[in-house]
């Protein structure tokens, strides 16, 4: 299966700052990734390098085999873009945007952007300045679907706006991947991420720490509640080719987030002398991206590829 | 059929699809015959990704649960009554044993738990939380 799109071992500084260390990522047709991290983690950055807006120091990117650096205004125009602060001509109504727009796409377009319109009920006649701001991102993300892209590039879409517009975000994305074609998000809304992400992304200081599937992450890590006989400042040890990625000490109790804990493995753990209970559970998306963020050793967090662990599945149409 | 998917309650959501396609058959809100929604439908419906629907379709077939009805889409089979109504037994099982567990761990003996299931057996009644 051919990529959508690539990152490969791509640097950018901005002065002393490196917003992007040696950062490799990609994606494949009617996959939902999302791109995690804090603010400043760099991932705006490294969604205006794919898109050709920012040349990087070091490194390729690729979208729709075309090189981002010295294509980007035809990268631009083949996928879908709705960034976090939409540019719209302000004094333009939502239908002579589309018409504008429509310029710029082939045949079709406009059409396609009038349907949408109509699907977000938006107000044809209305001039965009006097939208709220959910009729504004819906306008943007309208234009950015109207020509149909293999790709749509989501940078924080839905920070700020109500829960009916975010639902419809959403169920864009959804429709996206259902015709199989591919979804990059950047986002803070790690619940919403967890229902429609296939693939997690977290960038930490302009690292990739995680690359994984959501499944794959869910089936594998687990939260341990340790409870000990007497206060040990040293968390529990593992075994059974048990790894640990984030702990946590309360008193007697400690918090611990594991990779491929087997039930040998957990046996083990409850029978050392000075564990007086251990009780696991499956933790959210948002459990592993607080722990991913607050380790100091983000080593654990490259999962090996494991035997049992099949290969993405494909959306039977 | 009615479905209410929470991302982040540990069961990973494929399941929480199946469960409640099993619940729904079991109660009788799907019935033998019905077609269920597409794949893109109950995923545009609950908003999740997809393949996920995709996967517990996989899973409610091979199950016996599901099948393929041909140009329509997928169907409830004539035996997924009986075999639900199983399924969930077992499932409210396991969920009891659990708890149970928990109990035994929690330092309660056999007749402490006998006297608490009694007690939230009555107090069920009283509710009317009963059949």
């Amino acid at each position: 299966m051919s990529l959508v799109f690539e990152l490969r071992s791509v640097t950018k500084r901005f002065g002393a700052q490196t917003a992007l260390d040696a950062v490799s990522l990609s994606g494949k047709p009617g996959q939902v990734i999302a791109l995690l991290g804090e603010n400043g983690a760099g991932k705006t950055t490294a969604i205006r390098i794919l898109l050709g807006l920012l040349d990087p120091d070091a490194g390729e990117a690729r979208v729709l085999d075309v090189d981002s650096r010295r294509h980007g205004s035809e990268v631009r125009r083949r996928v879908g873009y709705v960034p976090d602060r939409p540019a719209l001509y302000d004094w333009m109504t939502v239908g002579e945007i589309g018409w504008f727009a429509a310029g710029f796409h082939p045949l079709g377009f406009e059409a396609k952007y009038k349907e949408l319109v109509a699907h977000f009920g938006l107000p044809v006649e209305r001039q965009i300045k006097a939208l709220s701001k959910g009729m504004q991102a819906k306008v943007s993300l309208a234009l950015a679907m109207a020509h149909e892209p293999a790709l749509l590039v989501l940078d924080e879409p839905t920070s700020g706006l109500d829960p009916m517009v975010r639902r419809e975000f959403l169920e864009s994305m959804v429709d996206i991947a259902a015709t199989g074609r591919t979804v990059l998000l950047s986002s803070h809304q790690i619940a919403e991420v967890e229902r429609v992400a296939d693939t997690v992304l977290i960038l930490r200081h302009g690292r990739l720490v995680l690359n994984e599937r959501l499944e794959v992450l869910k089936s594998r890590v687990q939260e341990l509640l340790v409870t000990l006989q007497a206060v040990d400042t040293a968390a529990p040890s593992l075994s059974h080719g048990a790894v640990l990625l984030g702990a946590r000490r309360m008193d007697r109790q400690w918090q611990l987030l594991v990779r491929d804990l087997s039930p040998t493995g957990l046996e083990a753990l409850q029978s050392l002398p000075d564990v007086v209970d251990v009780t696991a559970r499956q933790p959210s998306l948002e459990e592993i991206f607080v722990a991913c963020m607050t380790t100091s050793d983000t080593a654990g967090w490259a999962f090996p590829e494991r035997a049992d662990v099949g290969s993405p599945t494909e959306v039977s149409r | 059929m009615l479905m209410r998917i929470d991302a982040s309650n540990g069961l990973p959501i494929y399941d929480q699809i199946v469960r409640q396609v099993k619940f729904a058959v079991a109660h009788g809100a799907l019935r033998a015959g019905d077609l269920v929604p597409s794949v893109r439908e109950l995923a545009l419906q609950v908003a999740v990704n997809p393949n996920t629907v995709a996967r517990a379709y996989r899973d409610l077939q091979s199950d016996g649960v599901l099948e393929p009805l041909r140009g329509e889409g997928l169907r409830v089979t004539k035996d997924a009554r009986r075999q639900c109504q199983a399924d969930r037994q077992r499932l409210l099982r396991d969920r009891l044993r659990g708890a149970i567990v928990e109990c035994r761990r929690g330092g309660l003996d056999t007749d402490d738990i006998r006297k608490l299931i009694d007690d939230l057996l009555k107090d069920t009644q009283r509710e009317g939380v009963a059949s």
